[in-house]
């Protein structure tokens, strides 16, 4: 499986017609696709089937997504991709946190669906290869070896918390972390809830290496989850 | 005087009725005189005088006391048939039956006078309870009045008015459909009804009335405030002296005002019940069918949304009118997804059902999340962000502080020329974050400031400009939830300015962090 073409994807949605236009999008990318409308089925075709993704929708009758992705999740480590309504930023951010990987707000394009959804299938690959030390993105350069940073060619002092977030950020790339993730993983569990230190860093890695900080091209304000880093 | 005796007799009649007792008694004595002892005549005597004082009164009592020793020296005192007396003790016997017929008339005179106000209580007690019980069961003001009139003209003697203040506090008498003779007030009592309302005080007064006759104004207190005035005119009596008017029962009127007082603040308390039911049943009302509309309405459009979507990108490609068609389709889709999400959200903010989920943060990331949201929307226009340098942390909901600055630059986009540019500025002033997003558009129709941030306030009726004219009320109601203010103007040299000011606070302290140490990301290679 590589480059997300041909992959097995499970579509877990209750809306028939939902399912039909989800369907002939990524059936049309070349992927092999299954259908579930209940937590149950769904859970019952994922044992079956071994999806490469998983596509839910958080609003199933029997259940919470978020049973669904802890109970797929003691055996399966495929992306989860969660289909969700606007205005339920809660939701979004308990099924990331229990293993989500990505999200769709309510209606959503066919473009939208397959970025996140190439997006999430290409990770799969790193797996099995080391991760790129040089990381490149706008006029930026993070050798990750040797733990530098550079900008237009000149280096670019970074201290100590903002280097850890950026890493953080660059190595799920493309992926939405939520706030309480990046706490976690840059300051520790003490900090799970110190949303305003998150913020101030960002801001602070935005006006370092962004060309406009106000107007973000790769470190995206994911609007009440998170933050997501485009490359 | 309401007596309570059967028999009604003028005063005149009394005193001769004291005196027939007592020549009653002689007539009955005297056959016996030479049997009986003196000492039983002079029972006989005391016995008419209790008979006179328990039926006729104190007054005539004494008369028959009088009498009674006269007729007794008179006749039966030897010498008889004269008033010289044979025995100087029989001065004392005079004496001494005098003094007992005095006490026996005061006695019983008294005695009487306390049963029949013991009677007169128990009737006005049973009176008040019987009112009561009909003014507890009454359902409204105007049953409750009625029945008050009604009791105060049959028990107390009286017309009755009840004045109740209106929402500017000033009293107005409480008009009965069935009253044909409710007296009517002057303006010396109108006066006076006031400051009984003002100082709970009653007021008796047997001169301020119009005509004459007394007049009595009583506060209705209830428990938390007065609830009103009872106002009292006495009935004409046709028998009463003209230099005294007919009084008014008033220990029974001031128990009928204070459960008056009771009986209105019971039915006002009724309706604020009713109110707060009605208020809690449309809650209910309104939060099921907004349920009911956030999915069942979105799930189709959804649906539209992408079916549409997926025909519009559908290989090999369909026609060019036809893909044009679908495209039109799937944008009316999201149009029409766009308004029952804003329909939503006001019909949310109205009821005031939003919990803010405020946090720390800088403006700058939420305008950088705004513009990256409408970046379709005003893809024709360039955006300018003009923000102070050093600006604090400001605690605000993320996502509904994004939703205020999107609409803002969603309507300067629809509003304005391509190419025009907008600009999102953001400073401090006068300790608040002061927010503007200003376009170079149309601005905002002459006249119509004060206006626009009124619910389905478009900005002209018919207008070419999609929308149900919904994004600013709603930005004002989510300015309005931070405690913030937001105003609109027009600029100069054309286009259109929205200001959000924004309380500031005391933000949370950012702990610098510890001094380098080794190994981390400021090593000695980099400067």
């Amino acid at each position: 499986m590589s480059g997300g073409v041909g992959s097995t994807i499970l579509i877990v949605e209750d809306e028939k017609q939902i399912r039909r236009f989800v369907r002939q999008a990524l059936e049309r990318e070349g992927h092999r696709m299954f259908e579930a409308e209940t937590i149950a089925q769904g859970l019952a075709e994922a044992g079956s089937s071994k999806p490469d993704l998983v596509v839910l929708d958080l609003g199933l009758p029997d259940g919470s997504g978020v049973q669904f992705i802890e109970t797929l999740r003691t055996w399966s480590s495929a992306p989860v991709l969660v289909l969700s309504a606007r205005a339920s930023e809660r939701d979004k951010i308990d099924a990331l946190d229990a293993g989500a990987d990505d999200y769709l707000t309510k209606p959503f394009s066919v473009g939208e669906l397959l970025a996140r959804v190439r997006a999430l299938l290409r990770r799969r690959r790193p797996a099995q290869e080391q991760a790129e030390p040089l990381v490149r993105f706008g006029d930026v350069e993070v050798d990750l070896a040797r733990r530098q940073v550079r900008r237009a060619a000149q280096p670019i002092r970074l201290t100590a918390i903002e280097y850890r977030l950026l890493v953080a950020m660059i190595n799920s790339a493309g992926k939405v972390l939520t706030h309480r993730h990046l706490l976690r993983e840059v300051w520790g569990p003490p900090y799970s809830d110190s949303t305003h230190y998150l913020r101030v860093y960002v801001g602070h890695l935005r006006r370092k290496l962004e060309i406009d900080p106000a107007q973000p091209r790769h470190f995206l304000t994911e609007i009440g989850v998170g933050y997501r880093f485009r490359q | 005087m309401t007596a309570l005796t059967k028999y009604t007799f003028s005063t005149l009649q009394r005193y001769l009725l004291a005196l027939a007792a007592c020549a009653l008694t002689t007539l009955i004595a005297w056959p016996l005189h030479n049997t009986l002892d003196l000492a039983n005549t002079v029972m006989l005597f005391l016995l008419a005088v209790v008979l006179v004082a328990a039926f006729l009164g104190r007054p005539q009592a004494i008369l028959a006391s009088f009498a009674s020793v006269a007729l007794f020296d008179f006749f039966f005192v030897p010498p008889q048939i004269s008033f010289a007396v044979s025995d100087v003790q029989y001065l004392v016997t005079f004496a001494v039956m005098l003094a007992v017929a005095l006490f026996i008339s005061h006695l019983t005179a008294g005695l009487k006078a306390s049963t029949e106000e013991a009677v007169a209580r128990q009737t006005r007690a049973q009176a008040l309870y019987s009112f009561a019980k009909s003014l507890a069961g009454a359902v409204s003001v105007e049953q409750a009045i009625a029945e008050t009139v009604a009791f105060i003209g049959q028990h107390a003697g009286g017309d009755a008015l009840v004045l109740l203040p209106d929402r500017d506090e000033s009293l107005h008498a409480f008009p009965l459909e069935t009253d044909a003779t409710a007296p009517s007030l002057t303006l010396a009592e109108q006066i006076s009804a006031r400051s009984v309302f003002r100082d709970h005080v009653a007021i008796e007064s047997t001169g301020i009335g119009a005509s004459g006759g007394t007049r009595l104004l009583l506060p209705l207190a209830g428990s938390t405030r007065c609830r009103g005035v009872l106002y009292v005119a006495a009935h004409a009596s046709d028998d009463a002296p003209p230099d005294r008017p007919p009084a008014l029962d008033r220990p029974l009127l001031e128990g009928v005002a204070s459960l008056v007082a009771i009986g209105l603040e019971r039915l006002h308390f009724v309706e604020v019940a009713q109110h707060s039911q009605l208020e809690m049943y449309s809650e209910r009302l309104r939060n099921s069918i907004l349920s009911a509309i956030s999915h069942d309405i979105r799930t189709p459009l959804t649906s539209l949304y992408g079916l549409a979507d997926s025909l519009a990108t559908a290989m090999p490609a369909l026609a060019e009118s036809e893909r044009e068609t679908v495209i039109a389709i799937r944008d009316q889709a999201l149009r029409l997804h766009q308004m029952v999400a804003n329909l939503l959200d006001m019909a949310r903010l109205q009821a005031g059902k939003v919990r803010l989920r405020k946090e720390w943060q800088p403006i700058e990331e939420v305008i950088g999340a705004s513009i990256q949201a409408v970046s379709q929307a005003v893809k024709t226009h360039p955006v300018q962000v003009e923000l102070a340098p050093d600006l604090p942390l400001v605690a605000i909901d993320a996502v509904l502080m994004e939703r205020v600055l999107c609409n803002l630059l969603e309507n300067a986009a629809k509003f304005s020329v391509p190419g025009a540019p907008i600009t999102v500025a953001a400073a401090v002033e006068n300790d608040r974050l002061a927010l503007s997003v200003s376009d170079r558009g149309s601005g905002f129709p002459p006249g119509s400031l004060p206006r626009v941030f009124e619910l389905f306030e478009r900005g002209a009726a018919e207008s070419p400009v999609s929308g149900v004219g919904l994004g600013l009320a709603i930005c004002r109601a989510i300015v309005d939830a931070h405690d913030g203010e937001i105003r609109a103007s027009n600029r100069d040299g054309g286009g259109a300015c929205v200001r959000i000011a924004l309380p500031l606070g005391r933000a949370p302290n950012i702990e610098p962090e510890p001094a380098e140490a080794d190994g981390n990301a400021d090593d000695g290679d980099r400067e």
